[in-house]
C-alpha cells in the first residue's frame, strides 16, 4: 500500500477504475452469489425423505449450504479478487486500491468491500447495535415468559431456543462491541496510523462476520436450538437441524475473530506513530489489543469443538458420544478453554474504555499506568488457566478442583489492580458528570458485585450448590452486561462526536442510563436471590416459591429494555440531527481528537510525532 | 458547547416517545407471535367427567376418563382422525394437551399400535403412580414390563412445589408383535385394529401444571434416540393441566 | 507523592503525623465515613440475606456452603466498602456543566499505595483460597464415608425424569427417600445426555454422564422435604426434570422400603 500513502489526501481526484470488476461488486452481488451457492449445495446433498441416515445427510446438506453461503457471498462481494490476482502474479492496481478505500463514494461504500478502517468501524457499530437489539428483544421475551410460574407464555421448544440464541447472539455481539467499532474506527487514529496494517483483511473480518448473521437467524426456521449457547455435547449431537445454524455461525465467526485479532494486534505493534513507545500508548489500545490477542489462541478451540460436533452429526465420528468411546468432557474442555478467556476478551476493552475516559473527565493523569497494564496482563495470563472451574461438578477428576480453585481466586488480584487504577484516577478529582463518565460509576458497583459473587462461585463447596442456578446467570450478567456493556456504551457516548460529527443527545442519554442501570439492579439482584433459593438456569417453568423474585426480575428487565430503546433513539436521532460537535468536545489529549470530522481518508495530513503519553492532565504537569 | 439544535425540544420528545412505543410494539409483536407459535396445534383434550364417584382409602372422588392413541406414523394417526402434526413422526393423539379435573379419579385408556426395541432406562418398564400400581393390558392386570417389551411410555410428571401437589404416573405400553390381535372394547370404533388397549387410573391432586412425555427412545436415528419425535413438542410430549 | 501540593506533607517528620494530617483532610474523612457505611451494609447483607433465602440446611455440606457465602461476603465487605467509599466520595465532589472541571493534582502513581493495595488484595485472596481448600478437604473427608454403613443409591438421569435405585434394598423409586444421620453414597449416571443431580437441601451436585458413574456422598442431618432438580440443560423438558423426596427417620424409611416391595438389610 505504499503507493497509496505517497499521494496527498486533499488534491486527489475520485478514482474511477471503470473497467475493473471491483466497481460492479457490492453487498447485493454478494447476497446473490451466496444464495446461489447455498441452494446449489443444499440441493446437491439433500437426502430423500426415507433415506437411511436421514439426519446425517440433512445435517450435511444444511451445514454445507450455510458455509457455502459465506464463501459465495465473499466471492460475490469481491473479497478474493486480490488473492486471485496474486495467484496469477499480479495485484490490484493503485487506482483499484484507492477505489476500495471508498473515498468520495458516500453512503455506497458502507455496502461494499471497503478497506477504510473508519467505514469498517461504522459497519461494525451498526452490526453490533442490531445484534444487541435482537438479543435484547429475546431477553425481553425470556423474562416475559418467566414473569409467572408455569411457562404459559412461550412453549418449551421456543423458550429453549430463545435462551440459546439470546446467549450466542449476545456473546458474539459483546466480543466485538468495543473492538469492532472503536477498535477499527478510533484505535488506528489513536496510535497515529493511516489505516490498519492489513486493510483488506479488515474488510474481510467484517464481511465474514456479516455472513454469520443470516446463518444464526436461520436457526429460527430450522426448529431452533435446545442446547443453550454452551452447546454441550451430547445434547448438541441429538439436537435437530437448527443446531447446524449454531455450528455454522461459530465456524464463520471464528474466522472473522482470528482475522480481526491478528490485524488489530499487527496494527498496534507495527503502525504506531513515531515516538509512541509502549509506555505512551493510550490504555484503551493496550486493553483492546490484549483482548483480541487473547482471542487468537482461545477461539480455535471453540472452532475445533464445533468441527467435531459437526462431524459427529454428519459422519457419526463419535468424538463426544460415550456409546462409541467419545466423551462429553472433551467438548466441555474445548469449549471452556475458549469460554473463560472469552469472558475477559469481552471485559478488558470495556474496562480499558473507562480508563481512557476517566483521566479526561477528572482532569488528572491515569493513576498508575503500570498497574493497569499489570492488571490486564495478569487477567489475560491467568484466564487461560482457569477453564475447569466450569467443570467442578462435571465429575471429571475431582482432584483437580483444588488447583483450579486457586488459579481462579488469584484472578481477584489483577482485577483489584484495575479497580485501583480507576479509583486512583478519580481520587481527589472533580468528576465531570457527562454521559461517558456516568458509566464509570455504574461499573464500579456492577463489577464489584460481579467480582464478589465470582469469589463464591470459584469456591468448590459453594459452587456445588450454586452451579447451574440462576445465581450464575446473574453473576455473569453483572460482569458482561453491568461492566463490559456499560463500558462500551460509555465509549459510544465518548467517541460518538468523532464517529458521527455530532453529540449524543444528553437528556435521552441520562434517561437511558438511569433506566438501564436501575432496571439492571432490580433484574439481577432479584435473580441472585432466585438462584440462592435454588432456581436452576434455563428453565421454561419454575416452582411457585420463586414467584416473587422472578416477577421482580421481569419488572427490572422491562426497565432495562425501555432504557435501551431510548438509547437507540438517542443514537439514531443524534446521528441524523444532533448538535454539531466541536473537534475536541471533551478536551482530551489522545490523537483521535486532533483530526477533524469527517476524518480524512488517511487520517493525518502530516504523520504525528509523539513526545509523551496522552495523560498530561493536572496541575503541575 | 452549542445549545442550538436543528429540531425543537418538543418535537424531539414526541419523536422519542413514538420511538419507544414502536420499539415496545415490535418486541411485543414478535413475542406474541412466538406465543401463538408455541400454542398447541390442536384443541386441548378435556377429560370426560362422569356423575359416578368412587371411594378410595375412605375418601370419595368423582370419576373422569380420557382416551389417547399412540400412532407409529402420520398415516396411522390420520386413519384415526388425527392430522394436526406436521412431521411424519410417531405421535400421541388426539391432543398433546390434556385437561384433567382436580381431586378426581381419572381413568385413562391408551390404544397403542407401535413396535419397539429397548428402553434407555429400564425403570420406565414399571407401572408407577396408578391405583394399585397396575395397569390393565387387554383385560389383564400388569405391574411392569421387561425393558425390551415396551413400545412407548406415558410418563406424567411436574415441578413439585408447595403450591402444586406432586403427581407422577408412569405407564409402559407393551410392544405390538406382527399379527397381534388387540383387545376390542365395545365402544371402540375400530373394528379391525392390531394393537393393545391399556387402561389405568390415578388420582389427581390440586390444580397445577404438569407435563407428560414418552420415556421409550423413539426418535430413530438421533443420539440416544431421543431427538426428533422425542424432542419436538407435541409428538411424544405434551402438557397436562389439572384444573 | 511527588507533586507540589503534597510537598508540606512530605516534610512531616513522623509517619504518625502524616497519617493524622491525612485524616484532617475533608475528602479523607468523608471517604472514611462512606467506607464504614458501605462495609456495614455488606456485613449486614451477608449475615442476613443468604441464611434468609437459601433452603433449609439438611446436611454438613449445605452448612459448609452457607458458611462460605456468609463468610466471604463479610470478609470482602471492607474491600467493597473502600471501593464504594472512594466512589461515593468522588460523587459528592462532582462537576456539572458544559465546560471541563479544573485540573486535579497531577498524581501519576503512588508506589506505596499500589504495593499496599496489591498485598492486601493478595491477602484477601489467600484467605479465600485457604478457606476454600480447607472446606474442600473437609468435603473430601466427609466424602470418604464408611462403606459398611453407607446407603448406596443409584441415580439415573433420563431425559427428563430422575429415577433412584437402592441396590441393597431391592427398591426403585421416582422419589428420593433417605434415612436421617446415615451416610449415603450416590452413584450417578445418565441414560442419554448430560444431567446434573441436585438435591437442593443437601448442598451437593454432580453431573450425570452417559456410561460414566460419578459419585458423591453426604449425610442428611435433618428430617424434612427434599427437592431434587436437574442443573444441566438437557433438552425439551429440562425445566420439568424435578422430583421431590424426604429425609425420614430410620423406622419410617424401613417402612417405606418394605411397603414398596423391598427388604430391609
Amino acid at each position: 500500500m505504499t503507493t497509496l500513502h505517497s499521494t496527498s489526501t486533499h488534491s486527489r481526484p475520485i478514482p474511477n477504475p471503470a473497467k475493473s470488476l471491483i466497481t460492479k461488486l457490492n453487498m447485493g452481488t454478494g447476497v446473490v452469489v451466496g444464495v446461489i451457492f447455498a441452494f446449489a449445495t443444499y440441493f446437491a446433498f439433500r437426502p430423500a425423505a426415507d433415506a437411511s441416515g436421514f439426519y446425517n445427510q440433512q445435517n450435511k446438506a444444511l451445514l454445507g449450504a450455510m458455509l457455502m453461503w459465506s464463501v459465495g457471498f465473499l466471492i460475490g462481494i469481491g473479497a478474493f479478487i486480490g488473492p486471485f490476482r496474486w495467484l496469477i502474479g499480479k495485484d490490484l492496481t493503485a487506482e483499484e486500491q484507492l477505489y476500495l478505500a471508498g473515498d468520495g463514494q458516500g453512503i455506497k461504500r458502507y455496502f461494499k468491500y471497503c478497506t477504510d478502517h473508519k467505514v469498517v468501524g461504522i459497519q461494525y457499530l451498526v452490526g453490533v447495535t442490531t445484534m444487541l437489539a435482537v438479543g435484547g428483544g429475546m431477553a425481553m421475551m425470556i423474562r416475559t415468559s418467566l414473569a409467572v410460574p408455569g411457562g404459559h407464555f412461550i412453549g418449551a421448544t421456543i423458550y429453549n431456543s430463545l435462551v440459546g440464541l439470546h446467549g450466542i447472539t449476545m456473546i458474539v455481539a459483546m466480543i466485538i462491541v468495543a473492538t469492532g467499532p472503536f477498535g477499527n474506527y478510533i484505535m488506528p487514529i489513536m496510535i497515529g496510523a493511516r489505516d490498519m496494517a492489513f486493510p483488506r483483511l479488515n474488510a474481510l473480518s467484517w464481511w465474514v462476520l456479516f455472513t454469520a448473521i443470516p446463518v444464526l437467524c436461520s436457526a429460527w426456521f430450522l426448529g431452533g436450538i435446545p442446547t443453550g449457547w454452551t452447546a454441550y455435547a451430547p445434547l448438541s449431537i441429538q439436537a435437530g437441524p437448527g443446531m447446524n445454524s449454531f455450528i455454522g455461525t461459530i465456524l464463520i465467526f471464528a474466522v472473522s475473530t482470528a482475522v480481526a485479532g491478528m490485524n488489530i494486534t499487527a496494527t498496534v505493534i507495527a503502525m504506531r506513530a513515531k515516538g509512541m513507545k509502549w509506555n505512551r500508548v493510550p490504555i484503551f489500545v493496550i486493553g483492546a489489543t490484549m483482548s483480541v490477542a487473547l482471542a487468537i489462541p482461545a477461539f480455535p478451540t471453540f472452532m475445533l469443538a464445533m468441527v467435531q460436533t459437526a462431524t459427529d452429526r454428519v459422519f457419526n465420528t463419535g468424538f463426544y458420544d460415550a456409546n462409541v468411546g467419545g466423551s462429553g468432557w472433551l467438548y466441555a474442555h474445548l469449549f471452556w478453554i475458549m469460554g473463560h478467556p472469552e469472558v475477559y476478551v469481552i471485559l478488558l476493552p470495556g474496562i480499558a474504555i473507562l480508563m481512557e475516559i476517566a483521566p479526561v473527565f477528572v482532569r488528572k493523569p491515569l493513576f498508575s499506568y503500570n498497574a493497569a497494564i499489570m492488571g490486564f496482563a495478569g487477567i489475560a495470563g491467568l484466564s487461560v488457566l482457569v477453564w475447569a472451574h466450569h467443570m467442578y461438578i462435571s465429575g471429571w477428576t475431582p482432584t483437580l478442583n483444588g488447583p483450579f480453585m486457586v488459579t481462579t481466586e488469584m484472578i481477584s488480584v489483577p482485577t483489584g489492580l484495575l479497580f485501583l487504577v480507576m479509583l486512583g484516577t478519580i481520587w481527589r478529582g472533580k468528576p465531570w458528570m457527562k454521559l461517558p463518565m456516568l458509566g464509570l460509576f455504574a461499573v464500579m458497583w456492577n463489577l464489584l458485585i460481579g467480582g464478589i459473587t465470582g469469589i463464591y462461585l470459584s469456591d468448590v463447596p459453594a459452587d456445588n450448590y450454586l452451579h447451574g442456578s440462576m445465581f450464575v446467570t446473574a453473576h455473569f450478567h453483572y460482569t458482561l452486561m453491568g461492566a463490559a456493556l456499560t463500558g462500551a456504551v460509555a465509549g459510544l457516548a465518548y467517541w460518538f462526536p468523532k464517529m458521527t460529527g455530532r453529540m449524543l443527545n444528553e437528556p435521552a442519554g441520562y434517561i437511558s442510563f438511569w433506566f438501564t442501570q436501575i432496571g439492571f439492579q432490580v433484574l439481577f439482584l432479584g435473580m441472585f436471590i432466585a438462584g440462592a433459593e435454588g432456581q436452576p438456569r434455563r428453565v421454561v417453568s419454575f416452582a411457585a416459591m420463586y414467584k416473587y423474585t422472578n416477577m421482580i426480575s421481569t419488572a427490572g428487565a422491562y426497565l432495562v429494555g425501555t432504557g435501551f430503546i431510548v438509547l437507540l433513539w438517542a443514537v439514531i436521532h443524534s446521528w441524523r440531527k444532533g448538535v454539531i460537535a466541536p473537534q475536541n468536545p471533551w478536551g482530551a489529549k489522545t490523537l483521535e481528537w486532533t483530526v477533524p470530522y469527517p476524518v480524512p481518508l488517511e487520517n493525518f495530513d502530516e504523520a504525528p510525532i509523539i513526545t509523551s503519553d496522552p495523560y498530561g492532565y493536572g496541575k503541575g504537569n | 458547547m452549542e445549545t442550538t439544535t436543528s429540531t425543537s425540544s418538543s418535537k424531539r420528545l414526541i419523536s422519542a416517545l413514538v420511538f419507544v412505543v414502536l420499539g415496545v410494539a415490535v418486541v411485543g409483536t414478535v413475542g406474541f407471535t412466538l406465543h401463538t407459535l408455541s400454542a398447541d396445534p390442536q384443541k386441548p383434550l378435556y377429560a370426560t367427567k362422569s356423575s359416578e364417584t368412587i371411594v378410595i382409602d375412605g375418601k370419595s372422588y368423582p370419576k373422569a376418563s380420557a382416551v389417547l392413541g399412540v400412532y407409529p406414523d402420520k398415516e396411522t394417526a390420520a386413519k384415526h382422525g388425527y392430522t394436526a402434526n406436521k412431521h411424519d413422526y410417531v405421535q400421541y393423539g388426539p391432543s398433546s394437551h390434556l385437561v384433567l379435573p382436580a381431586h378426581t379419579y381419572v381413568t385413562m385408556t391408551i390404544h397403542a399400535y407401535d413396535g419397539g426395541e429397548e428402553l434407555n432406562n429400564p425403570y420406565f418398564g414399571k407401572v408407577v403412580g396408578t391405583i394399585g400400581g397396575t395397569m390393565n393390558v387387554d383385560g389383564v392386570d400388569v405391574n411392569s414390563l421387561p425393558s425390551t417389551g415396551v413400545q412407548h411410555t406415558w410418563t406424567l410428571h411436574g415441578i413439585p412445589s408447595s403450591s402444586q401437589d406432586p403427581l407422577f404416573v408412569n405407564v409402559p405400553l407393551p410392544i405390538v408383535e406382527e399379527g397381534d390381535k388387540g383387545f376390542l372394547p365395545t365402544q371402540d370404533p375400530g373394528t379391525n385394529f392390531e394393537g393393545h388397549t391399556v387402561t389405568f387410573s390415578f388420582i389427581t391432586g390440586g390444580a397445577g401444571d404438569y407435563v407428560w412425555n414418552c420415556e421409550y427412545p423413539c426418535g430413530d436415528g438421533s443420539y440416544a434416540k431421543f431427538g426428533a419425535a422425542m424432542s419436538a413438542y407435541g409428538y411424544m410430549s405434551g402438557k397436562v393441566t389439572v384444573a | 507523592m511527588s507533586d507540589n501540593t503534597q510537598h508540606e506533607e512530605e516534610l512531616s517528620p513522623t509517619p504518625g503525623q502524616r497519617v493524622s494530617n491525612l485524616f484532617k483532610r475533608n475528602d479523607v474523612r468523608r471517604t472514611t465515613v462512606f467506607t464504614f457505611l458501605w462495609t456495614a451494609l455488606f456485613v449486614i447483607l451477608g449475615l442476613y440475606i443468604y441464611p434468609k433465602f437459601m433452603p433449609e440446611v439438611m446436611s454438613v455440606d449445605m452448612k459448609a456452603m452457607e458458611r462460605i457465602m456468609v463468610a466471604f461476603t463479610v470478609i470482602s465487605a471492607p474491600i467493597a466498602g473502600l471501593v464504594l467509599g472512594i466512589t461515593t466520595q468522588a460523587l459528592t465532589n462532582r462537576h456539572t456543566g458544559n465546560t471541563p472541571p479544573p485540573d486535579g493534582p497531577a498524581v501519576r502513581t503512588n508506589g506505596p499505595v499500589v504495593v499496599v493495595w496489591s498485598v492486601v488484595s493478595g491477602l484477601f485472596c489467600l484467605i479465600a483460597v485457604v478457606w476454600g481448600l480447607v472446606e474442600l478437604n473437609t468435603f473430601a473427608n466427609a466424602a470418604t464415608v464408611d462403606e459398611r454403613t453407607a446407603l448406596h443409591v443409584e441415580v439415573v438421569g433420563s431425559q427428563w425424569v430422575w429415577s433412584f435405585k437402592y441396590p441393597e434394598l431391592g427398591v426403585e423409586s421416582d422419589k428420593l427417600m433417605l434415612p436421617v444421620d446415615r451416610p449415603v453414597t450416590f452413584d450417578i449416571t445418565s441414560a442419554d445426555v448430560n444431567h446434573s443431580f441436585w438435591p437442593l437441601q443437601l448442598g451437593i451436585k454432580i453431573d450425570a454422564n452417559r456410561l460414566q458413574t460419578t459419585h458423591i456422598n453426604t449425610t442428611p442431618t435433618k428430617l424434612g422435604r427434599l427437592d431434587v432438580k436437574c442443573a444441566e440443560l438437557c433438552g425439551l423438558y429440562h425445566a420439568y426434570m424435578e422430583t421431590s423426596g424426604e429425609v425420614m427417620t430410620s423406622d419410617d424409611f424401613n417402612n417405606w422400603v418394605t411397603s414398596n416391595g423391598g427388604h430391609v438389610a
